[in-house]
This record gives C-alpha cells, sequence and structure tokens, in this order.
C-alpha cells in the first residue's frame, strides 16, 4: 500500500515566488504556508537572489520547480545540472523537487519551452528509464508535473493519463498535479478534464498547481498572467477531494501583480474548497481576441533582474 | 509515407526544427533540415500532428513556433531594458530575433541567454571592415550598451565576496614594506568587470535608470570598473591610465610591473608611481581585491 503523497508533507497553500517579491517577502514576513521555487533561478546564482532565497528558506518550507530537466528529451541526462539541482535542494532543504513531463530541446538546444511526447509505448519506456536514473542521482522521488499542451501526436496509442498513470507507478515517482493544465489541455485536445482527475493514480499526488489561462476562442493558452478561473477552482475542489489533500501553489508569472494579490488568490481556492458548491457558477470573463496572439509558459521572469530587485 | 511509429529521437529532431524556423512552421517542415528527420510536405503534417475540433495541426504546431521566439525574445527585453529602451521594441527585437536565430540557447538556464548578444551585435555590425571614423557609429554605442548591461547582469548575480572576511583594505597593503609591495600580485574579487566604451554608456545607462530619456549621447572613449558590494552592484568610471593600471594588475601583473607598464615616457614617473599606488589602495579600500600573493625571489 501506497502512503498518500508519497509519504510527503501536506504544506497547506502555497504561492510561487518570484524575484520580483522577495524582498516584500523578507520585509513583511506573509502568512504563507509555503513557497515554491524555480530551480534554475536559484542553482547558478551567487547574488542577491540565492542570498535572498537561503533567508526565506529559513522562513518557510520550500519546494523546488524546475523547467530545465527534459526528462522526456532524447539528449543525454545533463549530469552538471542534477548535480547543481542536488546541491541546491540539499542547501535550501527542498522537501521534494518537481519538473515537467517534458522535453525541453534535443541536439544540444533548449527552446526553454515545455514540449509535448507522443503517448505510446515506446515513449514511456524512455520517460520512465530516465525517471529512475534522475531519481537514483538525486536519491529522492522525483516529482513530474502534467504540462499544458497545444498538439497531439497521431503516434500516440494510450490518453494522457493514462500515460502519466502508468510513468507514475511504473518509475515509482510522485506526481503535480496541474489543474489549470488538465483544463487547458482537456479544451485544446478535445478530453473530459474530469475523466483525468478521476483516473491519475491519487495517492501519488504530492502537489497541486493552480494558474490563470488565456481563451482564444478555438484553443486556451497557458499564460499564468490572472486569476484562476471559477471551473479550474471546480475540478480542484475534485481532485482535492480525491486526493485527500495535497500541497498547493498559485503560479503567476506574467503581468505579475503585487505579493498580496497573489497571495490572496491561493487563499481563494483554499476557500473555495470549504464553500457550498453552486450548479452554476458565472465564469469571470475570459480575454482573447480570435486569432490574438498569448504566450504560454512565459519565462522573463526567470532573467535576474537588478533594477526590479 | 506513413509516419507511425516514428523513433522518438526523429520525432523531436523534426519537431524542433520546424519550431525553430523564423519563417514559420511551414517553411520549418519543407527545410531539408526538417526533411532529414521526417520527410513531410508541409501539407502532410497532420500525419504527425493531430487536429483538434477547432484546429489543423499546422495551426497548432504553429503556436509552438510563435512562442519560442516571442518567449526568448521577452526574456533578451527583460535582460537588456536600457538597450531595448536606445532601440525602441521594434528595432530591439530584430537584433534579438536575428540573435537569436543564429544563436539558439543550449543552456539549462536563461541566466546565459544573453551572454553572446553583444558579441553577436559586433560580429554583424554594419561596415565592419571600414575603419572607425569613416563608418557610422551608432552600432558601436549599441555594442557597447549590450556590453554594459550583460556586464551588469553577470556581477548582479555572479559569484561574490559576501561573507567574506580579510579582503585586503587599504591599511593592509600600507603595512606592506614598499619593495614588497612593488612585487605583489594582487588578485580582483571575481565579482569585478573592467570594460572599456566608444561611448560614454555609464551615463546614458544611468539616466534611463533613472528614467531620465536622454538623447543619444556623443562619442567619447570611456573606461569603467563595475563590481559588487554587499550584493548592490556599484559602478566606477576610471581615467584612461586607471583603466590601464587595473587592467596591468588584473592580468597578473605585479604592482611595480603594473605601474611599469602605465607609465609615459617623459613622464614625472615618481609622482605617477605615488599616485598609482594611492589608486590601489583606494581600490583596496573599496574591496576590490581578492588576495594579496607575493611573487617567489
Amino acid at each position: 500500500m501506497i502512503q498518500a503523497r508519497l509519504g510527503h508533507p501536506f504544506l497547506g497553500f502555497g504561492v510561487g515566488l518570484r524575484g520580483m517579491h522577495m524582498q516584500y517577502v523578507l520585509e513583511q514576513n506573509p502568512a504563507v504556508d509555503w513557497f515554491e521555487v524555480i530551480s534554475e533561478n536559484f542553482m547558478d546564482s551567487g547574488g542577491l537572489p540565492r542570498y535572498r532565497l537561503n533567508q526565506i528558506a529559513e522562513r518557510y518550507p520550500v519546494a523546488m520547480h524546475g523547467v530545465s530537466l527534459s526528462i522526456a528529451s532524447t539528449d543525454p541526462l545533463n549530469l552538471e545540472y542534477l548535480k547543481k539541482l542536488k546541491r541546491l535542494a540539499a542547501e535550501i532543504g527542498a522537501l521534494w523537487v518537481s519538473d515537467h513531463l517534458c522535453w525541453t530541446g534535443v541536439a544540444g538546444i533548449n527552446t526553454h519551452d515545455l514540449l509535448p511526447i507522443p503517448f505510446n509505448e515506446r515513449s514511456l519506456a524512455h520517460v520512465v528509464g530516465r525517471i529512475r536514473m534522475v531519481q537514483e542521482f538525486l536519491e529522492r522521488p522525483l516529482v513530474l508535473e502534467n504540462p499544458s499542451s497545444y498538439i497531439t501526436f497521431t503516434d500516440s496509442t494510450m490518453k494522457e493519463w493514462e500515460f502519466i498513470s502508468r510513468m507514475a507507478e511504473e518509475a515509482d515517482c510522485g506526481l503535480l498535479l496541474d489543474v489549470n493544465n488538465v483544463y487547458v489541455s482537456g479544451i485544446n485536445h478535445d478530453f473530459d478534464p474530469v475523466e483525468y482527475i478521476e483516473s491519475v493514480p491519487h495517492n501519488r499526488v504530492i502537489q497541486f498547481h493552480l494558474a490563470g489561462h488565456t481563451n482564444c476562442r478555438t484553443h486556451l493558452i497557458d499564460t499564468h498572467d490572472g486569476p484562476v478561473i471559477e471551473r479550474v477552482l471546480e475540478l480542484y475542489r475534485h481532485a482535492y477531494r480525491l486526493t485527500g489533500g495535497a500541497s498547493t501553489s498559485i503560479e503567476w508569472d506574467a503581468r505579475i501583480p503585487a505579493f498580496p494579490v497573489v497571495h490572496a488568490e491561493v487563499v481563494k481556492a483554499r476557500d473555495y474548497l470549504n464553500a457550498k458548491p453552486t450548479s452554476r457558477v458565472a465564469e469571470p470573463p475570459e480575454i482573447g481576441e480570435p486569432g490574438a496572439f498569448a504566450l504560454s509558459n512565459p519565462m522573463n521572469f526567470l532573467v535576474p533582474d537588478p533594477v526590479g530587485s | 509515407m506513413t509516419t507511425r511509429a516514428i523513433d522518438l529521437d526523429r520525432l523531436q529532431r523534426w519537431m524542433q526544427t520546424v519550431i525553430v524556423d523564423r519563417d514559420g512552421v511551414r517553411a520549418g517542415a519543407a527545410s531539408s533540415h526538417a526533411r532529414r528527420h521526417i520527410d513531410l510536405a508541409p501539407e502532410q503534417i497532420e500525419e504527425v500532428i493531430g487536429r483538434s475540433r477547432a484546429l489543423s495541426g499546422v495551426e497548432r504546431l504553429a503556436m509552438y513556433g510563435r512562442s519560442y521566439f516571442a518567449r526568448l525574445v521577452e526574456c533578451l527585453r527583460a535582460e537588456f531594458p536600457v538597450l531595448l529602451h536606445a532601440l525602441g521594441q521594434q528595432l530591439f527585437d530584430l537584433f534579438a530575433l536575428d540573435y537569436l536565430q543564429s544563436n539558439p540557447p543550449s543552456s539549462h538556464t536563461l541566466h546565459h541567454l544573453g551572454e553572446g548578444f553583444c558579441r553577436h551585435l559586433a560580429e554583424t555590425r554594419p561596415n565592419p571592415s571600414t575603419p572607425q571614423g569613416y563608418r557610422e557609429s551608432w552600432p558601436d554605442f549599441v555594442i557597447d550598451l549590450a556590453a554594459l548591461e550583460r556586464a551588469f547582469s553577470e556581477v548582479f548575480d555572479g559569484p561574490g565576496v559576501e561573507g567574506k572576511t580579510n579582503l585586503p583594505d587599504s591599511r593592509s597593503l600600507l603595512s606592506i614594506p614598499p619593495p614588497q609591495l612593488l612585487r605583489a600580485r594582487l588578485t580582483p574579487v571575481p565579482c569585478l568587470r573592467l570594460l572599456r566604451f566608444r561611448f560614454p554608456v555609464n551615463m546614458y545607462f544611468q539616466q534611463v535608470r533613472r528614467r531620465v530619456n536622454p538623447e543619444l549621447p556623443q562619442a567619447a572613449d570611456t573606461f569603467l570598473l563595475i563590481t559588487r558590494w554587499e550584493y548592490r552592484v556599484a559602478l566606477h568610471d576610471l581615467s584612461r591610465r586607471q583603466y590601464d593600471l587595473f587592467s596591468a594588475l588584473a592580468a597578473g601583473n605585479s604592482v611595480g610591473s603594473a605601474i611599469a607598464l602605465t607609465s609615459q615616457p617623459g613622464e614625472d614617473n615618481q609622482t605617477l608611481d605615488a599616485q598609482a599606488l594611492r589608486w590601489i589602495c583606494d581600490w583596496a579600500e573599496k574591496g576590490l581585491f581578492l588576495a594579496v600573493d607575493f611573487e617567489l625571489s
């Protein structure tokens, strides 16, 4: 019998830490349950961002979330990257280390995007093998997130949730269930997000992600630039109950507002868990014009910001 | 052709080639590079990429292509905000796209994304073989400003000396007997950068950061030292001679050799030597040296 959350603690309702908020956090000590930090922001930093992270990690529980592991790439695993990842996790006492089920590049290139793979037996064997290697190196279970995606491959032979479930079981890893991503991909790929949520192995869900997205009418883009919509909160509540509860964090990566606004968003999600179910809650207006361009996975918040610091 | 059971490596190489093509995914798919991995005409993309109820396979794949450049250009804008201000977004983005096309990122961190931008601007400047003075000078301003912003960024987030004690200060240097000091080598702190410019870009940089909207400056040789103290980046303008002296020290010359290298024939060397030593003590007081080593003699 597998322990719920693979034995990881329930941290409560946290915030994805962004550089522009670090000074505020250190000065104001906001009542946040925990912080999720972007691994690549700090693994090479010898300056103010890393100094501030060390201080924050002394005051709050932290987990690490990466964007460059590229677990599904066919390039060899980057040993130098893994060494830095392991060192950072040890130095800040990260409770777990997560990344995405994706590849970020091949042939030595890092596109800095979270690119999808076909869901078939060969991809599964490839990814499971690499997760095992990473876990052995890091000496801890890896936690992998379902990314949002905009394409499907004709080469896929199984549903995304079947792939993720088998991956988690066969590699014995944890899951970071991004509920917004399930919703976004569900719209983009014409699947039922509830079926997805109900199908993943709930005892392996260590963490939830929530975020905003942009409605471009023909598809949704995972822009992380606004509040979480009601339908995603409904899905979250469903997932939360199925899993028995898992640590939750909010991601806000573009048009980032002041820290209290971001924090309020995860508090809203927490309160939503206990709110009476409503039959039809009015949807907040979604933005985006037909054919409008919206940027998925914005990354400019990962560039060190000496001016804003 | 049938595309069932495509090898994952071929698929990834094909998809990456297609989405990083600046001319769009159709052009990318039609390129010989892409067809080397999967031999598909653009109209056959749906043999690999499925369609949704609302969008074709090409339209869906194009989202990754558009996002690739947009995401990375945004990152360069964030790293070079003063250059962005100077050029305006349209021109900046053209330079950024050109850079990204010939220098696709390879690092796991975006901290490295802009490290070759200045070099790329220098290598692609108009009329590179025309001697300075006979060619348009504004590209030099662009290149210098990019160099300054990159150095600032590296110093801000790179290794520093915070928490280190016993950095040599002026008192410790002055306590060394002069003959011995002249034989000493001074190691600069790792967060120090020495820069030489053809335009007063530091003045421009400071003004833009103070939200002043300066005119593009006139060309003038300027020299700058960037360092960090207690996690704050500090910029010190240098004279030509100070720059030469510090450069000589940073190159590993002893204090005496560095002073000799930067003295001019026909000048009052005694006065200059004393002045150079005062500068070195002043730099030590600012925490610019990591260590004093003595030549074996």
